[in-house]
């Protein structure tokens, strides 16, 4: 008796186009994501009791950290440890003040989004995830 | 006789052998429903638009799929067209970008019927991601986002790559 082969050609034609497809198509880029919630724009502003007000602006040569009740502090902002200073200044102040989930980004016009967006993850990982963006006037 | 040893040395190959692909199909079907598994269809939230190059972040939401804007240098997108173009020469007029508000509007218009035809209890949960490149202004975000919160999409999403 001949042993008959399984003809697999016709399979082997659709692996050798369906792989480099998918292949081309796939994603291996990991992303997530940052929610920002804004207030509705006929939602009137409530208004804040006892907030501490915490605000970081983003200004030409420092990070400025102010709040209601706090120490004004800078943060040169050309500093190799910028980010680091940034952390623990603001994490200084989340254990302090446990309750408060909320911050001010203040930034011109001109800030670059990826330094906007390590801001606010320095901001998220203090304690602080209620992030607010405000833009400053031009300087 | 070198006639009968030339022959002899073809014969092993003239037998005929299947070529002995079983392993190598073992692995193309693997790797065939590997792809398959990983092959996108939750929409274009989840793929950065081509030219954007998304800030790096260590947030580790996962991204929900929702209409995207993509904003490269400063050309505005909705769903990978083109809709606005903003330069420096016309960033200071206006907060509201109008093409960008025409275009939100109708989309936001088109989801309220279709959620209302369909009978959701939700008829716009107001979703959206932007996809910006991280060389980008906060002016253009700043503009985006409040032409987005005007039309009714408050809840706004930034889409970043996810840095280990």
């Amino acid at each position: 008796m001949v042993e008959a082969d399984l003809d697999i050609m016709p399979l082997m034609n659709l692996f050798v186009v369906l792989i480099p497809m998918l292949l081309l198509s796939a994603v291996f880029i990991e992303l997530s994501s940052i929610e920002m919630n804004l207030p509705s724009p006929d939602a009137t502003a409530s208004t804040p009791k006892q907030r501490l007000e915490l605000a970081v602006t983003i200004a030409d040569e420092a990070y400025v950290v102010e709040g209601r009740g706090l120490r004004r502090q800078k943060i040169e902002r050309d500093a190799d440890a910028a980010y680091d200073e940034l952390q623990d200044t603001l994490e200084t102040i989340a254990s302090g003040h446990p309750d408060n989930k909320e911050i001010v980004i203040v930034s011109p016009g001109d800030t670059e989004y990826q330094e906007l967006i390590t801001v606010m993850d320095i901001s998220r990982e203090a304690g602080m995830p209620a992030i607010s963006l405000v833009g400053a006037s031009a300087r | 006789m070198s006639r009968r040893k030339r022959h002899l040395g073809h014969r092993g190959h003239r037998k005929h052998q299947p070529l002995r692909i079983t392993s190598m199909m073992d692995i193309l079907t693997v790797l065939l429903l590997f792809l398959l598994k990983s092959f996108v269809v939750d929409g274009e939230a989840h793929t950065p638009a081509a030219g954007v190059e998304l800030p790096l972040s260590s947030s580790t939401i996962k991204p929900e799929s929702s209409i995207v804007i993509a904003i490269n240098g400063g050309d505005i997108l909705v769903a990978n067209e083109l809709v606005a173009r903003v330069t420096a020469s016309n960033a200071n007029t206006d907060m509201m970008i109008e093409e960008l508000a025409d275009r939100l509007e109708a989309t936001r218009d088109q989801t309220i019927a279709l959620h209302g035809r369909r009978g959701d209890e939700v008829e716009f949960d107001g979703k959206i991601t932007i996809q910006g490149d991280r060389d980008m202004p906060f002016q253009i975000l700043q503009r985006v986002m409040f032409t987005c919160n005007m039309i009714g999409y408050d809840n706004i999403a930034l889409a970043v790559i996810q840095s280990s």
